[in-house]
Order: structure tokens, then C-alpha cells, then sequence
């Protein structure tokens, strides 16, 4: 469904993706792990035309990648960034219908505003509140929720679980689990490898702007190399 | 206590057209945090399109007033398009918006120095200049007629911003461009409308100011007191920014009453800086870590 060929993107001097290749299936959860800065929310703020690639070719349901971020997302493929991001001077509910702003149909956007309230509970409460009222897990929760609202074929995760105590990642990643069961594909990108590889399908690695080894997620979580750097496996 | 009473009436109807020009301000800064020091020169080409759709081409009021705020409000996203546009699509740093701002509004200024010439206009009388009274209060027809326009065009885009789709869109834009992008709002459109909306209302504002004052043109100086009404208020706060520009005109109009009209900008600059000294955020501002 998505395919990224050769893809290469430079801030000024850095060369921060040096000729990267992966491709994610429909129905998949694939997960790029790499240390701070190998370059993961380069390649998904490439994806989502934030930032602009300086070679290579990302093709996504047998079509060229739209250049501009709205038609990206109008394309069905929207990012939940790295560090949530929400806006903190609207309301929760005003969070989650932006998510839908390029939705035009008032019915289906409602049940899927009733969906996000069924996967998480706390945000309807919430709903009145400003949305930087809310702790660090219920605002991961609300920008996820706020993807979802745009009803994306692709859901791109950055870090989801960046900073949350250990019972909110499970938590997230039990969400996670959720929006592959609705029919979402996940491309997911995280520091902290294990969940992510406990949950993926399939893995990339991701170091110093070069994918290093991918494989099926079973098969890299048994391997000692991967243990020793993203696993904090002593030898 | 009628006189003070009366001068407090008259602070809120200029400090009301101080307003329509702060919240143009006050929208671009919330978006693209400079203050585009151009909106002076839009509100006085605002006030020479009312000046000439009404004398030159003789419409009635209702529609010069129209095309006077339609035609500063394309020329405020002209302006954009030609003097801020390719800095953004380079990320220059601030100051360069800065310089380029000054550059449009020279060139404005310049501009209808050359073609339209320096002399003062002064407008057709299209309300009477007898007051009305209201009890013992005398009040202008001219500034009942400023204050309820201002008024109403300052609840509109407060209802705007407010409760609309776009509005909550331009809000988004404000706290982060990033994510409004990820949503996929085209923050290019964004900006787009923020200048037409500043632009609109800046036309009007400088109908509003022809008639009650002249139309020349170094008349954009005024913005000066809009600006700092709206840092007054909290730059990128349109409850601010209308706070401040009342709170301004007031004051304004209260120093010119009881010690003298030479001490009156003397007041508004030392208010600026006592401002910037006690509260850099103003009235209304968000804290420099909410803006990110
Ligand atoms: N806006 C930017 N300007 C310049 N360099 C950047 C920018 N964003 C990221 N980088 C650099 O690109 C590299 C990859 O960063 P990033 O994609 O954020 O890594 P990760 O998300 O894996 O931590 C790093 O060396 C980082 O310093
Ligand atoms: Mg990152």
C-alpha cells in the first residue's frame, strides 16, 4: 500500500535520510525503531509532506505521494506526531472534530466522534475541557483520537508512547491493538523497542538515517544485536 | 460627572476604531508572530477607496463603505502574496518580515504620495455633525454611528473565531502550524484568510477614521496606537486587543479633556513602556511557552 523507495532528505547540511526503502502492507502494524535521532520522525513528517524529501520516490496505493499536507491527509494518511501536539487552547471535543476538518459528512463523522468517546472514555468526559488541562496520557490518547477522526487509511504514530508511565503504554498500545482490529494499517515509529516490537508485524531499523536490518517483529525481538542496542539485553 | 461621562463616550468610539485596527494585528501575529507594521498603510488606502467611491464615483454610502473593505482586504492578501509569502516558503527568520513589513509600507505610502498626491481630503458630511441628546449627555451621531459599527464588527469576528469551523481552524493554525498542517488544514489558506479578514476590517476602520479625522497619506501612522493597544492588550489576544484598544481611547480622550491634547501621546507611549516593563505578556497574552 505504501511504498518508499531510495529516499534521501537533507536539512541543510545533515543528511538526515540517506537512501531509505521500506514498504507497509494494508492491515499491517509496521514499526521502525532507531535511537534519538536515526531519523524516524524525519521520515514520517516526509510522509506526511511536512518535510520535503531531496531524492527518492514514496508511492502510496499505486500512486505518487501528494506534495501538500492537506491533500496527504485527504489521501488517507494522517500522523499522530511526537509529542502529541494537541491544541491546548481549544476544547477537547474541538481537538477531535479538527481531526475530521476535511470531512464533509456530518453523520459518519459524529459516529466516528462516538467511536473515539467509546475507545476512550476519559476524553468524553472531558470533553468541555481545554485540552492543555489534560495529563500527559489523556493528551496522547486525545491526539490519537484526533487521527482518527480524519478516518485515515494509514495511521502514522510517532513515539506513542514517549514519556508515559508503564501503565499508560500498555494502555496505548492496547488502543493500538484496537485501531488494527477497526481495519487501520499502523506504521509506527519508537524508541523503546519492546513494545513495539511485541505488537508489529514487521520491523525496521532505523540508524543514522540508513535502514540497518528489517525483518518479521518475532524474528528481530530473538535477535542479540537488536537485544544488546534496543533492548538493553546485557550479553 | 456628565462631562466626564461624555468624554467617556467619546474614548470608547475612537478607542472602538482602535480596536478594528488592533485585532488585524493581532490576527497575523497569532499566526505568524511579527507584527506586520503594512496594516497601517491598508486602513489608509481603505480610507481613500471610501473617499473616492464616494465623491469620485458618487454610490451611496452603504456600498462605498462595502467596496472600501473589500478592496483593503485584497490588497492586505496582496501584500502577503508579494512581501511575506517567499519569506515563509524559506523560513527566514523574523526580522526579515520585519524589514520586508516596513518596505510595503513605505512603498504604500509612497505610492499614493506620487499618484494620488499629499494633500489632506477631508469627507463628504454623510451624517449630520448636530449631537443628539440623551438625558443631559450630547452625543455625536458620527461616533454612535463608529462605536456600533466597530461594535458589531468586533462580535462578528469574535463569533467567527469563536464558533466556526474556520475560525477554530485559524486558532489551531495560531497554537501550532505543524499539527493544524497534520489535520490537514491548508495553513497556506489560513494565512490567506487572516489578511483578508485583517484587511476588512482595516478598510473599514479607515472609512471609519476618514470621516470622523482627514484621509492622507501618512494616516497609517495612526496604527501606532492600535499596536499598542494590542500589545497593551497581549499581542495575538483579540479579547486583548479589543480590551486594549478601549482601555487606549479612554484614556486618550480623558488627557485630552482635563490637561491637554499635547500630553496625550505622551500618556500612550509611557503606558506602552510601563506595559512592557510590568507585563511583557499584556492583558490577555499567552504565556511565551503556550505559543511554542
Ligand atoms: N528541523 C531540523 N533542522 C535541522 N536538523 C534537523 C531537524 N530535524 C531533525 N534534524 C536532524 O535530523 C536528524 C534526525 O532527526 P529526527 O528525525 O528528529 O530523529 P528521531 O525522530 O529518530 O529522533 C538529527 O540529526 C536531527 O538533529
Ligand atoms: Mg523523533
Amino acid at each position: 500500500m505504501l511504498e518508499v523507495e531510495n529516499l534521501h532528505v537533507h536539512y541543510g547540511g545533515i543528511h538526515a535520510l540517506k537512501g531509505v526503502n521500506i514498504t507497509v502492507e494494508k492491515g499491517e502494524i509496521v514499526t521502525i525503531i532507531g535511537a534519538n535521532g536515526a531519523g524516524k520522525s524525519t521520515l514520517l513528517n516526509t510522509l506526511s509532506g511536512i518535510v520535503r524529501s531531496s531524492e527518492g520516490r514514496i508511492t502510496f496505493d499505486g500512486s505518487p505521494l501528494p506534495t501538500a499536507p492537506h491533500r496527504i491527509v485527504k489521501a488517507g494518511i494522517c500522523q499522530v506526531p511526537e509529542g502529541r501536539l494537541v491544541f491546548a487552547n481549544l476544547t477537547v471535543e474541538d481537538n477531535l472534530m479538527l481531526g475530521a476538518y476535511l470531512r464533509r459528512d456530518a453523520p459518519s463523522i459524529k459516529r466516528d466522534l462516538e467511536r473515539v468517546y467509546d475507545l476512550f472514555p476519559r476524553l468524553k468526559e472531558r470533553r468541555k475541557q481545554m485540552a492543555g488541562t489534560l495529563s500527559g496520557g489523556e493528551q496522547q490518547m486525545l491526539a490519537i483520537g484526533r487521527g482518527l477522526m480524519s478516518d485515515p487509511v494509514l495511521m502514522l504514530l510517532d513515539e506513542p508512547s514517549l514519556g508515559l508511565a508503564p501503565i499508560l503504554v500498555e494502555a496505548i498500545y492496547e488502543v493500538i491493538e484496537g485501531i488494527r482490529r477497526i481495519g487501520k494499517t499502523l506504521l509506527l515509529v519508537e524508541q523503546n523497542a519492546y513494545k513495539a516490537l511485541s505488537t508489529a508485524d514487521r520491523a525496521y531499523v532505523l540508524e543514522q538515517g540508513r535502514i540497518v536490518k528489517s525483518g518479521r517483529a518475532v524474528d528481530l525481538i530473538q535477535d542479540q544485536t537488536i537485544q544488546e542496542s534496543y533492548l538493553g539485553v546485557k550479553k | 460627572m456628565d462631562q466626564l461621562l461624555q468624554q467617556f463616550i467619546n474614548g470608547l468610539s475612537i478607542g472602538s476604531v482602535y480596536a478594528l485596527m488592533a485585532v488585524g494585528y493581532s490576527l497575523v501575529y497569532s499566526i505568524m508572530n511579527f507584527s506586520n507594521f503594512a496594516h497601517g498603510g491598508i486602513i489608509m488606502l481603505g480610507s481613500y477607496f471610501g473617499f473616492f467611491l464616494l465623491t469620485l464615483f458618487k454610490l451611496p454610502f452603504s456600498a462605498a463603505f462595502l467596496g472600501a473593505a473589500l478592496g483593503a482586504s485584497v490588497l492586505a492578501v496582496l501584500v502577503e502574496r508579494i512581501a511575506y509569502k517567499p519569506l515563509r516558503m524559506r523560513n527566514a527568520p523574523f526580522l526579515y518580515f520585519i524589514i520586508s513589513a516596513m518596505g510595503a509600507s513605505m512603498f504604500i505610502e509612497n505610492f499614493v504620495i506620487a499618484t494620488i498626491g499629499p494633500t489632506f481630503r477631508t469627507y463628504p458630511a454623510v451624517f449630520s455633525r448636530s449631537p443628539f441628546q440623551v438625558g443631559p449627555l450630547f452625543v455625536g451621531r458620527l461616533d454612535t454611528m463608529i462605536f456600533v459599527t466597530s461594535a458589531v464588527c468586533l462580535l462578528l469576528l469574535v463569533y467567527f473565531i469563536d464558533h466556526t469551523k474556520m475560525g477554530k481552524a485559524i486558532r489551531a493554525t495560531a497554537f501550532n502550524a505543524r499539527a493544524a498542517a497534520l489535520m490537514g488544514i491548508n495553513t497556506d489558506m489560513i494565512v490567506i484568510l487572516v489578511f483578508a479578514i485583517g484587511g476588512l476590517l482595516a478598510g473599514i476602520a479607515g472609512v471609519l477614521f476618514g470621516m470622523k479625522y482627514t484621509v492622507y497619506p501618512q494616516m497609517g501612522a495612526i496604527t501606532i496606537k492600535s499596536f499598542i493597544a494590542a500589545v497593551f492588550g497581549g499581542l495575538g489576544s483579540i479579547p486583548g486587543a479589543v480590551l486594549g484598544s478601549l482601555v487606549l481611547g479612554v484614556v486618550e480622550t480623558l488627557v485630552s479633556g482635563y490637561f491637554s491634547s499635547q500630553f496625550r501621546d505622551l500618556i500612550s507611549f509611557s503606558l506602552l513602556i510601563v506595559i512592557l516593563v510590568f507585563r511583557p505578556i499584556g492583558l490577555m497574552g499567552k504565556p511565551a511557552e503556550e505559543k511554542a
